[in-house]
């Protein structure tokens, strides 16, 4: 053969060997160079450290139950007495202690509906509305009571997570759907009301949230006629939702400008009312673009729960503030901080379900090659 | 008018400042294969486009199947239940699978039966020899399957005219055939079918006739024996030179 490369050269290459195994793994991710190994050596004590003191104060030195409170002095590890004492009140505010099973159903409920709304099973235009409004009807149900033998519960007694919750999918359920009207009627091909929608969302985008839950909560009552008005936690989530749906619209216009013209196109040539254009065509697509910035979106929502308080709502944070706030446990401020935290952990951890809910997809589509 | 099935007469089309379609006359018989070609910009997509009204034009007449083409909706929605377009990238709904992208324009256009429109999309998808990928989603098949799909898709609807823009334009060289194969089936069948194509052997195998489009105008018209071996007009000669090389 008349190569290029005498054979005797080619003999002489060993292969490139591809190293496996968790010592070849270690080597190449933490050793790889002198400085990887300092570094990785560093941080590596650094760590155990960090988790040593944790587990030191969070749980091997910390007093648990309430009977043994006089033992919780600084020197001593975490006081997690105070959630055993108060843990009621952050979670459930004031209500009625007898019904508060009804709270944690309700909380549950919640919590399911978040979860399940992350799974592909669900993510279809009437899937995912009715999967909210039953959870959401549920939740309201247990919280109010006032059927079948469950004392009434007005809201001016709910609080703690529960309040937390109810307000996050009161403003998702009804700023969902508005944000949809919003980002389609900014696209209409009629002039004046793509302006005017458009003039409007940006007008609630640049008002501070807290100005428009004021608004809501002191000014449109001497406006309204106190039939129309409702009560306060009411204006205070339409408010709310308004000033999530003027987000959520430009999250959702931009997942319909990124759809190919070509797509309605094709609705439109195989004769497809606009309804159906919109419902089935566009917006599972847009929808599906823009999953991550929903998400956040959604996130950002939850915590910014949290801003009621300031107009007399004792959502989690609130009460939070009010376990440490007697003076009884004053001291205990950094576990209930920490509780409040892992709280809110859990539900960002809730909301990431939705990542695995497009590793699903994805993963099902590969399947049925 | 004519017995024609699509009669478009002094049409014009205005893209702003840009005049994109200038006095169009233009007949198609009932089963006729009318084959479009001429080079890019020359208004080939615009004019058939406006058959069923995906394009709107400043002055004319178009009427199809008896019915004017024009801004009134009701009759545009009856015209593109009885009109089908095959478009250059398909334009499959990606989140649907190939048996769902052709039971839902039924169900949605038609308001026929869920069950009926699945017996109906399961036998296009076999004549267009697609029917073991009906579970799969676009974009796990091959360039000629999705072409073969929109085919199947636009036919579910019972169209009595089929449009098809540059239909294997985007289709690697090896998957052209597939399609054209089909198309030319359905020209058999008696199908009118007005295409936009470059591709002159499908031409020369199927088409009653041949327009050569340049600069928005129809500037040359015959069968495809006398276009494509004798042309007259010295634009047509250099683009039948250009595609022939």
């Amino acid at each position: 053969m008349a190569g290029t490369m005498p054979d005797a050269l080619i003999g002489a290459m060993p292969p490139p060997v591809i190293r496996s195994g968790p010592g070849a793994w270690l080597r190449k991710h933490f050793f790889a160079t002198w400085y990887d190994a300092v570094f990785s050596v560093l941080f590596a004590v650094l760590i155990a450290w960090v988790l040593q003191a944790l587990m030191q104060w969070a749980v091997i030195d910390a007093i648990w139950r309430v009977e043994n409170r006089e033992l919780c002095t600084r020197e001593a590890g975490a006081c997690w007495a105070v959630i055993e004492s108060r843990g009621r009140l952050i979670l459930f505010g004031l209500y009625p202690f007898d019904e508060q099973w009804r709270s944690t159903l309700a909380c549950l409920v919640i919590i399911a509906t978040i979860a399940l709304s992350c799974l592909p099973a669900f993510w279809s235009i009437r899937r995912l509305p009715a999967l909210w409004i039953a959870g959401f009807g549920i939740f309201v149900m247990l919280m109010r009571g006032g059927f079948a033998g469950l004392p009434l519960v007005t809201s001016e007694q709910w609080g703690g997570l529960s309040l937390t919750l109810f307000i996050f999918s009161g403003v998702v359920v009804i700023g969902m759907p508005l944000a949809v009207v919003f980002a389609l009627a900014r696209r209409s091909s009629l002039p004046v009301i793509a302006k005017s929608f458009g003039f409007f969302i940006d007008i609630v985008r640049s008002l501070p949230l807290l100005a428009l839950l004021f608004a809501a909560a002191v000014v449109v009552p001497l406006l309204l006629p106190d039939a129309l008005a409702g009560n306060k936690l009411m204006r205070v989530v339409v408010a709310f939702g308004i000033f999530f749906a003027a987000y959520q619209a430009e999250i959702i216009r931009a997942g319909l400008q990124s759809i190919p013209n070509g797509q309605d196109e094709a609705a439109v040539a195989l004769g497809m009312p606009y309804w159906s254009r919109v419902v089935d065509i566009l917006l599972p697509q847009a929808f599906r673009n823009t999953l991550p910035s929903t998400v956040n979106q959604a996130v950002i929502t939850f915590k910014e729960t949290s801003i009621v308080t300031i107009i007399g709502f004792f959502e989690v944070m609130a009460s939070g503030n009010a376990a440490i706030g007697n003076g009884e446990w004053g001291n205990q401020y950094v576990e209930v901080y920490v509780f409040l935290a892992l709280i809110y952990f859990v539900f960002v951890f809730v909301f990431g379900l939705s990542r695995y809910g497009a590793w699903l997809e994805q993963r099902m589509r590969l399947g049925h090659d | 008018m004519t017995d024609a099935t699509i009669a478009i007469r002094a049409l014009n089309t205005h893209f702003g400042n840009y005049h994109a379609l200038r006095d169009i006359d233009l007949d198609v018989r009932n089963g006729e294969t009318l084959v479009i070609c001429g080079p890019s910009g020359s208004g080939k997509s615009t004019l058939i486009r406006s058959i069923n009204g995906l394009e709107a034009y400043s002055s004319g007449i178009v009427e199809v199947l008896g019915m004017a083409v024009g801004d009134n909706t009701r009759v545009l929605d009856r015209v593109r239940k009885r009109v089908g377009l095959v478009f250059q990238n398909f334009n499959l709904f990606p989140h649907m699978t190939v048996l769902e992208n052709c039971v839902l324009p039924q169900v949605r256009a038609l308001g026929r039966g869920r069950g009926a429109a699945r017996l109906e999309a399961m036998a296009q998808l076999t004549a267009m020899h697609v029917e073991t990928h009906a579970e799969k989603y676009p974009d796990q098949i091959s360039g000629g399957q999705r072409q073969r799909v929109a085919l199947a898709r636009a036919l579910c609807l019972k169209p009595e005219i089929m449009l098809f823009d540059e239909p294997t334009s985007a289709l690697d060289p090896e998957m052209i055939s597939e399609v054209l194969d089909v198309i030319q089936e359905l020209a058999r069948a008696d199908m009118t079918i007005v295409c936009v194509t470059h591709e002159m052997g499908f031409a020369r195998a199927v088409a009653d006739r041949v327009i050569l489009m340049a600069e928005g105008r129809i500037i040359e018209e015959g069968t495809p024996e006398q276009i494509f071996t004798n042309p007259q007009h010295p634009i047509t000669r250099d683009f039948i030179g250009a595609i022939k090389s």
